[in-house]
């Protein structure tokens, strides 16, 4: 049950280079910057490619799939927004892209949550405007 | 070797009471740390023209240290940064003096890590709205040293097999060695067990793999060689320096290769390159503690082990006063109190004075027991390199390689 007093979970205030993640997360498309110039997939958002220079971008749907790279398991409260959900899982995901991304797996209990895993996108609403690309168990 | 090695020294050293409730500003814990470091030396205040600190937006410029002091400046500039600073200010110091702007360089970092800026802490870090480079961590709970550090540890227990127990050994390690300094704040040994039975504070890591928040600040002296002669103390030669070394990618270091990989991989060869000597010439290593296993990391990258064998390294009794090769000797962030480094290379000079101060009756004078037991002698056996490690995140860091010959 939320009380008035709880503190808000971050909200999410997007920049004109990362609107378009989170709107295709809204949308349930898992979406990334690719170079137009070089091909080279970027994360997270940025204008130019770190490899050729170029700001010739396009949003490219990603497949969603991955691989669970490494995690950790928060207990300590750090944001109070966070308190009642220690402890939970922060995840680095590698995608079949070949990107890596900081991540919550959801739908898996923390103690199954082993390196190695495939995981496949989920998304998660924040807002109106806004959903978080997030990670559940890849089912076979 | 670099045409620079060992012309430049640490001649002073000086640090305040390591506390959870200093009382004081950092310009007055600065400016104590100074003082002492310049007593040292035996400088006074016209014997200091260069200044250098780092800081987090939590301490005191040194244009306000300096002038608590009564030094006038040829050189000053105050840099943001926390660990790996230490070791790439002296890089910049001996910049400064060779380019003949000014002629001896104290350094310093002072900071309310307890009382203050916390660096676990939560309120001042804990805003409501979330833009820029935080949208792709903090919105899922990301924000801490330990939750960005940590990943690389979980890697490197899934790729080597490296285990919670095997870097509980360097707690164990440096609480002994704390034990034999009086000024420590955690002066009581551990043992692995109460490692592994403290509490979790982001799995794979408890909390006494973590360091000690510390009210403190600290304080160095550097000078030519030709200077240093004139001085109190045994020199502390800098055979080798590297500042700040990076990674492809530090904004966020998980992104890029393998996360395993730590900055030494990239220092090592600067370092050992201008010091022209190896990793089995050290005596005495200061790698720094931020977390029981970024010891382990950087140890093995260095070279004083092979690649993933970090985790064998640190549990047998190789970095233990006694063994071949002891690392932190007075306890270290994990146990004497959390400085951002600086600590590390203090305790690094003061061994190559053979003053470490124990609780040997005379240390001062160099004597010692070489009783390492818990209330006793922390010296190592006549040390002529030390070596320390310094870290600001598995995607930077610095080292820095001093010699008493
Ligand atoms: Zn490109």
């Amino acid at each position: 049950m939320t009380t008035q007093t709880e503190p808000a979970r971050p909200a999410p205030v997007p920049d004109e280079v990362s609107a378009p993640y989170f709107e295709g997360a809204r949308d349930g498309k898992l979406m990334l910057m690719r170079c137009l110039a070089c091909g080279a997939w970027r994360f997270p958002a940025r204008d130019r490619c770190d490899r050729c220079w170029s700001t010739e971008t396009e949003w490219a749907q990603a497949s969603g799939e991955g691989t669970l790279f490494s995690f950790v398991l928060m207990h300590q409260v750090y944001h109070p927004a966070f308190a009642r959900e220690v402890p939970y899982n922060v995840a680095v995901v590698e995608l079949a892209e070949g990107i890596r991304l900081t991540t919550n797996i959801v739908d898996c209990p923390n103690e199954a949550i082993h390196i190695g895993m495939p995981v496949q996108a989920v998304f998660e609403p924040v807002s109106d405007t806004v959903a978080l690309p997030k990670f559940r168990p890849a089912r076979g | 070797m670099s045409h620079l090695s060992g012309k430049y020294a640490i001649v002073g050293v000086g640090e305040t009471d390591y506390s959870r409730g200093s009382g004081r500003s950092t310009r007055a814990l600065g400016v104590q740390a100074l003082r002492k470091a310049m007593l040292d030396a035996g400088l006074d205040r016209h014997g200091i023209d260069g200044m250098l600190s780092y800081h987090g937006g939590d301490s005191t410029d040194s244009t306000a240290i300096a002038s608590d002091l009564g030094i006038r400046l040829n050189f000053y500039m105050d840099c943001s940064g926390g660990g790996s600073s230490t070791e790439a200010l002296i890089g910049i110091a001996i910049g400064v003096i060779e380019a003949g702007m000014c002629r001896t360089v104290a350094i310093f970092r002072a900071m309310n890590g307890f009382t203050g800026v916390r660096i676990g802490g939560t309120g001042v870090r804990a805003a409501a709205s979330v833009g820029g480079g935080a949208l792709f961590t903090r919105l899922y709970g990301q924000s801490s040293a330990a939750q960005t550090f940590a990943p690389s540890f979980m890697r490197h227990m899934y790729e080597y097999g490296t285990t919670s127990e095997q870097v509980a050994h360097v707690k164990v390690a440096h609480s002994k060695h704390a034990a034999a300094n009086p000024k420590a704040l955690m002066k009581t040994p551990v043992t692995i067990d109460d490692v592994l039975n403290s509490r979790w504070i982001t799995k794979p890591l408890h909390l006494l793999d973590c360091c000690l928040e510390t009210d403190n600040a600290t304080a160095i002296i550097v000078t030519s060689m030709e200077r240093a002669r004139d001085l109190r103390h045994t020199p502390a030669r800098i055979l080798g320096v590297a500042g700040r070394v990076s990674k492809p990618r530090v904004d966020y270091h998980w992104v890029h290769g393998p996360i395993t990989r730590v900055a030494g991989y990239y220092a090592k060869d600067i370092v050992f390159g201008m010091a022209g000597i190896g990793p089995e010439e050290v005596d005495i290593t200061g790698s720094y503690d931020a977390f029981t296993f970024t010891t382990m990391l950087q140890l093995e990258e260095y070279g004083f082990c092979p690649k993933g064998e970090g985790g064998a390294y640190v549990s047998s009794g190789i970095i233990e006063l006694g063994g071949k090769r002891p690392n932190n000797t007075s306890g270290g962030h994990l146990c004497e109190g959390y400085t951002h480094g600086m600590s590390m290379v203090i305790e690094n000079v003061r061994q190559l004075r053979g003053q470490a101060d124990d609780y040997c009756p005379g240390w001062a004078e160099g004597r010692h027991s070489y009783d390492y037991r818990p209330g006793g002698c922390r010296q190592v056996r006549n040390p002529t390199i030390t070596m320390n490690l310094g870290w600001a995140n598995p995607a930077t860091g610095s080292a820095l390689i001093l010699t008493n010959t």
